[in-house]
């Protein structure tokens, strides 16, 4: 279930800061509504029954049995439900598999965000000058985003198997004579392996979100400079990186928010393993709750992941609106 | 001088389009050595994995489909996606057209409620979820996948309010004023207006439903119901020795993707710009 999520602030961040806006700004007026009696006014609510249906059935429901599930030891089957208060919670900070997954989830997230965005944004630079076969060039670093990163996961364990007929074993042997190196079998090897394929999988994608908002800034810009002198590193410097920090918001709050939510890249690539050192918070709950029916402490899990999703993205939204506002 | 540094520029540019092409070959790597070992027996792919294949051997293709039932899977696949997208579309561009053609107190309140519910990660209610699909006897069928899926209407309602918001309100008034009624307007006039948008949210979307793992993979169990990425994963097992075979299933599933980017590359940049970016 991983949700979409186009954060509406981010589609704001990009109307407001950005001059690449589709359609321009919305009207101001437009409040007011039809005039009308009842019927008429029934009559348009009615096209709201399906999304408070939605709304009602697949979030706010679901959403106060978790929390309500979390304070209690129910199991799925036994009828006698009790409450245990936060005992659930307290179980949680002491098994080792969950905080194995805490400690995995937020390092993928925070190693993810931080790679992909120090390798996108000079991509989009280069990207964005003149080069023979540029379109093709930009289609194919955009590409591995688009199939299924669940199967990408899995064609990489192959590629990356520690046996010496992996192919990146192979290729490190022939060129260097060293290995066969355990990429998957190792804990470190393997966390960073997970981020590797996650960035290659990524950093295309958003290379080309920032491609787009360089496009939007205006060459006068840095022809003015050139003229004053300024070199290409200052300009990059002093033009360049204060007209991306919108891009910049967005790119990192998605990697980040995506990172924390992470399931399928890990999962396929190395099952959470070996022992627990790839293993996600995500993957934890699916296993303790629906595999094990432990569905109070996974309920516990799932609420202190929401709160925890909920506080990265305030924090880092504002975080970054305050340097975009410091630069401005 | 001019001449000096039209030299340099040609010299820098062929240097750029060396490194760019470079990098780009590089990224593609993986995916030539999937694609290029899917012709090849075992003993030529373990012998030279990243060489062309010396003959053209399609064997691999023609076991994988004998030995996994792939059509099952695609048609699972395409129903579940189909579907869920037009749900999904229909109805968050009919909460769309309601909440930007009437603004009341309820209509703001629902509004806010929307917003919070995008912040929502699934897996916080991932578990009562299972346990509804349990109760109401739709686990383990498409039908419950759609279900599921429905909660993308979410994410369609709030970019097509944005672009209907656009739209020049006139249009409604006067088709009002000619008698038409709500769902005659939404259907004729509103619809056909916001198509741009529909195409860009469908797009993604699909790209989330074909591609989903996690939501198959907690709520189905038997093999007839499983979807493509779904019947890959059960499969390492079964070829775990074999990898051409698993290349050729790896890409065998991935090719309606490919065909599906080529066809829609547009669609997805420009949803990128106008923030239609998903997670």
């Amino acid at each position: 279930m991983s949700s979409t999520s186009v954060r509406p602030d981010v589609g704001r961040a990009v109307q407001a800061g950005s001059p690449v806006v589709p359609g321009g700004a919305p009207p101001v007026r437009r409040r007011g509504g039809p005039q009308g009696g009842w019927k008429q006014v029934a009559g348009y609510q009615a096209f709201l029954l399906p999304v408070v249906a939605v709304f009602v059935v697949l979030f706010l429901v679901p959403l106060a049995q978790t929390f309500y599930y979390s304070f209690t030891d129910f199991s799925g089957y036994s009828l006698d439900t009790e409450f245990v208060g936060l005992e659930n919670y307290g179980r949680i900070l002491t098994d080792p598999s969950m905080l194995a997954g805490l400690g995995f989830t937020i390092g993928f997230a925070v190693a993810q965000t931080a790679v992909i965005t120090a390798l996108a944004i000079p991509l989009a630079v280069a990207l964005d000058r003149a080069f023979a076969g540029r379109s093709l060039v930009r289609s194919l670093v955009f590409f591995p985003a688009i199939p299924s990163i669940a199967v990408l996961g899995l064609v990489w364990t192959y590629i990356l198997s520690p046996l010496g007929s992996g192919v990146l074993n192979q290729v490190i042997d022939a060129l260097t004579g060293l290995g066969p190196f355990p990429f998957l079998s190792d804990p470190w090897m393997a966390r960073g392996s997970v981020v590797l394929v996650a960035v290659w999988s990524q950093v295309g994608w958003h290379a080309v979100l920032y491609l787009a908002y360089l496009q939007s800034i205006p060459a006068d810009y840095y022809e003015v400079a050139t003229i004053d002198g300024a070199s290409r590193p200052q300009q990059f410097r002093l033009i360049t990186l204060p007209l991306l920090a919108p891009a910049i918001t967005i790119s990192t709050f998605l990697l980040m928010t995506n990172g924390l939510k992470v399931y399928d890249l890990p999962f396929t690539l190395t099952g959470g393993g070996p022992g627990y050192s790839t293993f996600t918070l995500t993957q934890s709950i699916i296993t303790s709750g629906v595999a094990q029916g432990e569905y109070g402490r996974a309920s516990a899990l799932a609420v202190l992941f929401t709160l925890a999703v909920g506080a990265v993205s305030l924090s880092q939204l504002l975080w970054s609106r305050r340097i975009e506002g410091r630069i401005r | 001088m001019s001449a000096s540094r039209t030299t340099r520029a040609r010299i820098a540019y062929t240097g750029r389009s060396v490194v760019m092409l470079s990098l780009a070959a590089l990224i593609a790597v993986p995916l030539y050595y999937v694609v290029v070992n899917t012709f090849k027996t075992q003993a030529e792919m373990s012998a030279s994995p990243l060489a062309l294949p010396s003959r053209l051997y399609l064997e691999n293709y023609t076991s994988v489909f004998g030995t996994v039932p792939l059509a099952a899977s695609f048609v699972n696949t395409l129903v579940v996606t189909v579907a869920s997208v037009a749900v999904m579309l229909l109805v968050g561009a009919m909460a769309a057209y309601a909440m930007v053609v009437r603004s009341s107190r309820f209509n703001a309140v629902l509004g806010l409620c929307l917003l919070a519910a995008f912040v929502i990660p699934g897996q916080s209610t991932l578990i009562p979820l299972y346990r509804l699909l349990v109760d109401i006897g739709l686990i383990d069928t498409l039908t419950g996948l759609v279900l599921l899926y429905s909660a993308g209407a979410i994410f369609c309602y709030f970019l097509i309010q944005g672009y209907m918001r656009t739209l020049p309100f006139e249009i409604i008034e006067a088709a009002r004023i000619d008698g038409a009624g709500p769902w005659q307007i939404f259907w004729r006039i509103v619809l056909p207006l916001v198509r741009p948008i529909l195409v860009t949210v469908g797009v993604f979307q699909t790209m989330w439903v074909w591609n989903d793992f996690i939501t198959p993979n907690v709520f189905l169990t038997s093999p007839a119901n499983r979807t493509i990425v779904l019947q890959v994963y059960s499969a390492v097992g079964q070829f775990s020795t074999d990898w051409p075979s698993f290349m050729t299933l790896s890409v065998i599933a991935l090719m309606p993707m490919v065909v599906f980017f080529v066809f829609t590359q547009r669609h997805i940049v420009s949803g990128l710009l106008g923030g239609a970016v998903k997670g």
